[in-house]
């Protein structure tokens, strides 16, 4: 493959992983921090697409972007908090199942709350960015570079948010020992809120920065929500790092794998073949840590 | 009390008593007092949402309107219909589910088919065994008419199907003169049909085209994941003078997004024959490219006639949307049942099957279509043409110099058509996704 065509596929793969990441690092930080498999996490990604798509057409595609974006991620982050204080707070301590169980049942109530309120049609916006460019003969889309490099600012926001803010050491002290941080006066319950909410918002964030490059309903967060899971087994539930890898991972095998005669028919059956491996050699995931 | 009093009061009491009565069962229309002897479900498991969404909003809209006009002119056999619409998310276990419910606890008199190819390949089977007319007006694999463990006596198909679409595509391709053809398609039953088709056809219209893909990566998994760069870079990579695709409803939306994004020329770099219905033109807007080549089911824009323009005003006026192609072959396949139905004076599925086969119906399409013996399959036409503005007319591209082209010209020939049901035609004979009509007696000698 000769070197402009290997720029091309892995571009191609960064940005599957761009926007990947951007929703599995919410995901992770949410199951890090209070030990909850939020299935409504792909929910908060559609609603805030949703809202993104309309907010954006109304105020005109293109301009309305940035201010349907901070909408779509405040409303996705609002939903978040509400799950948290009315529902999770009920279920921490519970087993995974009943954790599981509400929170599927919340999904399924947003699922149908966004149909009621949206319909079930597809909607549509324009990119904020267009145009594209040119490198070794081969188009790149001006939006997709942007979408690589908003999930790298985003990766280092939320390492400095994690390793320089006294949030992110007490969210750390969450994820190793809670009770502990507990004993030592820090109002935990605020915290867990904080987190699942910051986790809710990221999941928006992804739902409004992929909405102008494809068709949004109700139904769109199930399969994101499906590689959002194998990106964080993989990576580690709890590690951003490891989130930040596993999207790599997954990203690039789709793009080369789908475009090789030979593994093309299992292009997306290898993602879940290297979660099956990590699962079965490191449980904890490349980056993350055994439960005590 | 008076006696005036008392006479008002029985005459509020009669009169809520008959609204009461009509509200329950009975029925009143404009022209005259219908009274139906009860109520006869007609079932549609239909995707509302998930992938296919798009097109099964579109369909039970239409049922909907086709079965309020079956009432309001009686009825079949004197029995008003009810549109029975359950939503299987474009999932084939759903789709079985729901199809059970409707045969077995809701006893539909028909069923119209699900949009996908593999739902109907599994909802086909469970038709046959109770005995229901199955009605397709969407999914369209020929393998589901032609396929010895799928052939049913009582599936109906007034959708052209992938033989007859992939003949039309691959006619289509050969009038643009491209020598290298890129090929995307959805990796399930009706992609590699239709692409089966395509290829065979191209093979005779146009020797010289070569497809530069490998068969390998002709086909993306289904349903997607919704990001495309893989294939744009692929189409990038390659150089293509033409892409093919049957990529279709949430998929070719994001395809052509993406696409658009990575260079706003790409459509004009790597022109492209594709599958599209008005849902695909109206969901886009002025965002679908112009210049694309389309083979269409049924597009209203193409199909200017009394009966379609009626329709249209009625759809749009009571939807607020215009009707995709899905919309028309669903309301063409709700008033052949109405009419077979009532011609047989009886719901019983053998007695219904007669007066379809062998028969013609009115079509909104402009034309009479016939279902023959064998598959029966409907010898309805394909519309092809290059999208263009519609003059401020429609708020999306439509079909500039399009072409009806006819059913009889498209349909299978019968003897590939016996070939294929006898297993004649297949690489792995019983697989039915291996079809090459290379090795059909018939096609060789055609």
């Amino acid at each position: 493959m000769d070197p402009g065509k290997f720029l091309l596929f892995a571009t191609g793969g960064l940005a599957d992983a761009a926007y990947l990441f951007i929703v599995a690092a919410g995901l992770s930080l949410v199951f890090g921090a209070l030990r909850v498999i939020n299935m409504a996490h792909g929910s908060l990604y559609m609603i805030a697409a949703m809202v993104s798509v309309v907010v954006a057409n109304r105020l005109g595609a293109g301009i309305g972007f940035l201010p349907a974006l901070l909408c779509a991620v405040l409303v996705a982050a609002a939903i978040g908090a509400v799950i948290e204080t009315t529902v999770l707070k009920r279920v921490y301590g519970h087993e995974h199942l009943v954790q599981l169980l509400a929170t599927y049942a919340i999904a399924l109530i947003i699922g149908g709350a966004a149909r009621l309120i949206f319909g079930s049609n597809y909607r549509t916006t324009s990119t904020p960015i267009q145009g594209s460019l040119t490198i070794l003969g081969y188009s790149y889309s001006l939006y997709a570079l942007v979408m690589i490099v908003a999930a790298i600012l985003i990766g280092l926001g939320m390492y400095g948010l994690l390793f320089r803010t006294r949030l992110g050491r007490n969210i750390r002290a969450a994820v190793s020992d809670p009770e502990l941080l507990n004993a030592s006066g820090v109002n935990v319950t605020l915290l867990y809120t904080a987190v699942f909410t910051v986790g809710a918002g990221l999941a928006g964030l992804g739902g409004a920065i992929v909405a102008p490059s494809q068709a949004v309903d109700p139904t769109i967060g199930d399969s994101v929500l499906v590689l959002a899971f194998a990106i964080s087994v993989i990576g580690g539930l709890g590690s951003i790092i490891g989130s930040a890898v596993g999207a790599l991972m997954v990203g690039e095998v789709i793009s080369f794998g789908l475009i090789n005669p030979t593994t093309n028919s299992f292009a997306l059956a290898f993602v879940f073949i290297i979660m099956t491996l990590v699962l079965t050699v490191r449980p904890w995931g490349l980056f993350g840590r055994p439960e005590a | 009390m008076s006696s005036t009093g008392r006479s008002l009061r029985w005459a509020a009491a009669c009169g809520a008593v008959l609204m009461a009565a009509l509200a329950c069962g009975g029925s009143s229309n404009t022209g005259g007092t219908v009274t139906f002897k009860g109520t006869k479900n007609i079932g549609l498991s239909i995707a509302l949402t998930g992938q296919s969404a798009l097109y099964g909003h579109a369909i039970s809209q239409s049922m909907k309107l086709a079965a309020d006009e079956i009432n309001a002119k009686g009825g079949i056999n004197g029995y008003k219909v009810n549109a029975d619409i359950l939503d299987d998310a474009t999932q084939v276990a759903n789709a079985v589910n729901n199809i059970k419910s409707l045969i077995l606890q809701d006893n539909v008199v028909a069923m119209l088919g699900n949009v996908t190819s593999a739902q109907c390949q599994a909802t086909s089977p469970i038709a046959k065994q109770n005995k229901v007319i199955f009605i397709a007006a969407t999914c369209n694999s020929y393998q589901l008419t032609t396929e010895p463990d799928l052939v049913n006596p009582y599936y109906v198909s007034v959708v052209p199907n992938t033989f007859m679409e992939g003949t039309a595509a691959g006619e289509l391709a050969a009038k643009t003169g491209a020598k290298k053809i890129f090929i995307v398609s959805p990796k399930y039953l009706f992609g590699i049909s239709e692409t089966n088709a395509f290829v065979a056809e191209l093979k005779k219209v146009a020797p010289s085209a070569t497809i530069i893909n490998d068969p390998s990566t002709w086909y993306v998994p289904f349903p997607t994941n919704p990001r495309w760069d893989s294939t744009i870079n692929a189409i990038q990579a390659a150089k293509p003078d033409l892409v093919y695709s049957n990529i279709f409803a949430a998929d070719q939306i994001n395809f052509i997004t993406q696409a658009l994004q990575v260079d706003p020329n790409f459509f004009q770099k790597y022109p492209m024959t594709t599958l599209a219905s008005v849902d695909e033109l109206q969901s886009l807007g002025s965002k679908y490219p112009l210049g694309m080549h389309l083979y269409q089911r049924a597009p209203f824009f193409a199909l200017n006639n009394p009966a379609m323009n009626g329709f249209v005003t009625k759809y749009h006026d009571r939807y607020g949307e215009y009707p995709s192609d899905w919309a028309v072959m669903d309301y063409d396949a709700m008033t052949m049942y109405a009419k077979a139905a009532n011609a047989a004076g009886s719901f019983d599925a053998d007695k219904v099957r007669s007066q379809i086969v062998g028969h013609s119906f009115d079509s909104l399409r402009g034309y009479k279509f016939t279902i023959r013996d064998g598959d029966q399959q409907a010898n309805v036409g394909e519309t092809v043409g290059t999208t263009g503005d519609s003059g401020g007319k429609y708020p999306f591209p439509i079909l500039v110099n399009s072409t009806n082209l006819k059913g009889d010209d498209l349909l299978m020939p019968t003897a590939i058509l016996q070939q294929l049901q006898a297993g004649q035609c297949e690489k792995t004979p019983g697989t039915p996704n291996t079809t090459d009509f290379s090795v059909c007696p018939a096609w060789k000698t055609s």
